[in-house]
């Protein structure tokens, strides 16, 4: 096995023991704080993917055209409560701002 | 909100995920056919590729070890990357739990494969609404593993006849998704501090240089706020 073969495959190892660990390990919370917490996750999990997107995309602080699409994702999904449709408007802004800045 | 409508279980629910979730059915396609070109540019051939995509079956992870191989870091150091930038699943695999925890051991190991943001998600969203079928789940989670390994096949046969989809502002696209996802999802005022400080501090992390932790460590501490915020006010 090539090192190659061997990084996929300890990549591919790692991986699984962070999705399947929580859901197999004897845990279970009970205290009303911690299930408040584990309520709020989801949101701020999908929240943080989102905002590394948008102020870093390429892993540096930009204020790009990204903002701006952001921005109108959120109206856009705040108005029609379409998800299609948001992500819609938010790829084509940064394809007509990259378009113009080159 | 039809709160007098009972969700449905087994196959309806099934049906269900495939009817209100295929739109974010579609990133993981215009996602995917790009890893596949750039894995093929990096150096990896056709059943690495493809092996990658279904052995970690993590976009941003494979995004970062294949930029990673072709600057030629050590194997070691990629994986342990791999490893800090999946570390947001131990989260998603603890607030998922209850929803899964009246399956068997088994059932959980395949539901914990199958986990992925966009799956944990749709599956959140639907415990969120009370829906207590694990079909939901889990036809959404198949069908975006079918999607995703697709892609990335069909992505590493085109090479570099498929367009770069920064042209197009593609890349963006997952992005938006979460967008969407989260303001579709946001029930409460605490839900807004929380996704708001959760993604300035994810994009400021990103930014300046700790891009690897930035998912899990804005998720795991965003949730605190509301309580922060509530004793200073």
């Amino acid at each position: 096995m090539d090192v190659t073969w061997l990084l996929i495959v300890a990549a591919g190892v790692v991986t699984y023991l962070t999705r399947v660990t929580p859901l197999v390990a004897p845990f279970s919370p009970s205290h009303p704080v911690a299930r408040r917490y584990l309520g709020d996750l989801p949101v701020a999990i999908i929240a943080a993917l989102a905002g590394a997107g948008v102020l870093a995309p390429e892993q540096r602080l930009v204020l790009g055209p990204e903002l701006l699409a952001a921005a109108l994702v959120v109206a856009a999904g705040l108005r029609t409560r379409n998800l299609l449709l948001a992500v819609l408007v938010g790829v084509a802004v940064v394809a007509v701002a990259r378009s113009l800045t080159g | 909100m039809r709160p007098a409508e009972p969700l449905p279980s087994g196959r309806a629910a099934a049906l269900l995920a495939i009817r209100e979730g295929w739109p974010v059915l579609v990133t993981p396609v215009l996602v995917g056919l790009p890893f596949g070109v750039l894995a093929r540019e990096a150096g990896l051939d056709l059943p690495q590729t493809v092996g990658m995509s279904l052995l970690v079956f993590a976009g941003a992870a494979q995004f970062a070890a294949i930029g990673m191989l072709r600057d030629g870091v050590p194997a070691a150091l990629i994986v342990l990357t791999v490893l800090l930038i999946n570390l947001r699943h131990l989260l998603m695999a603890v607030a998922l739990r209850p929803h899964f925890v009246g399956r068997g051991v088994p059932a959980r190991l395949a539901l914990g494969y199958l986990l992925t943001d966009e799956a944990f998600a749709m599956g959140a969203g639907w415990a969120r609404r009370g829906g207590r079928s694990v079909a939901y789940y889990l036809a959404f989670a198949v069908a975006l593993w079918a999607a995703w390994n697709a892609a990335t096949l069909a992505g590493a046969l085109a090479g570099a006849a498929a367009p770069d989809p920064r042209t197009f502002g593609l890349d963006f696209a997952i992005t938006a998704t979460f967008i969407a996802i989260v303001v579709l999802s946001v029930r409460e005022r605490r839900d807004v501090y929380i996704a708001l400080a959760a993604a300035i501090a994810a994009g400021l992390m990103r930014g300046s240089g700790l891009a690897v932790v930035a998912v899990v460590l804005a998720g795991a501490l965003a949730p605190l706020v509301p309580g922060v915020l509530r004793r200073w006010t």
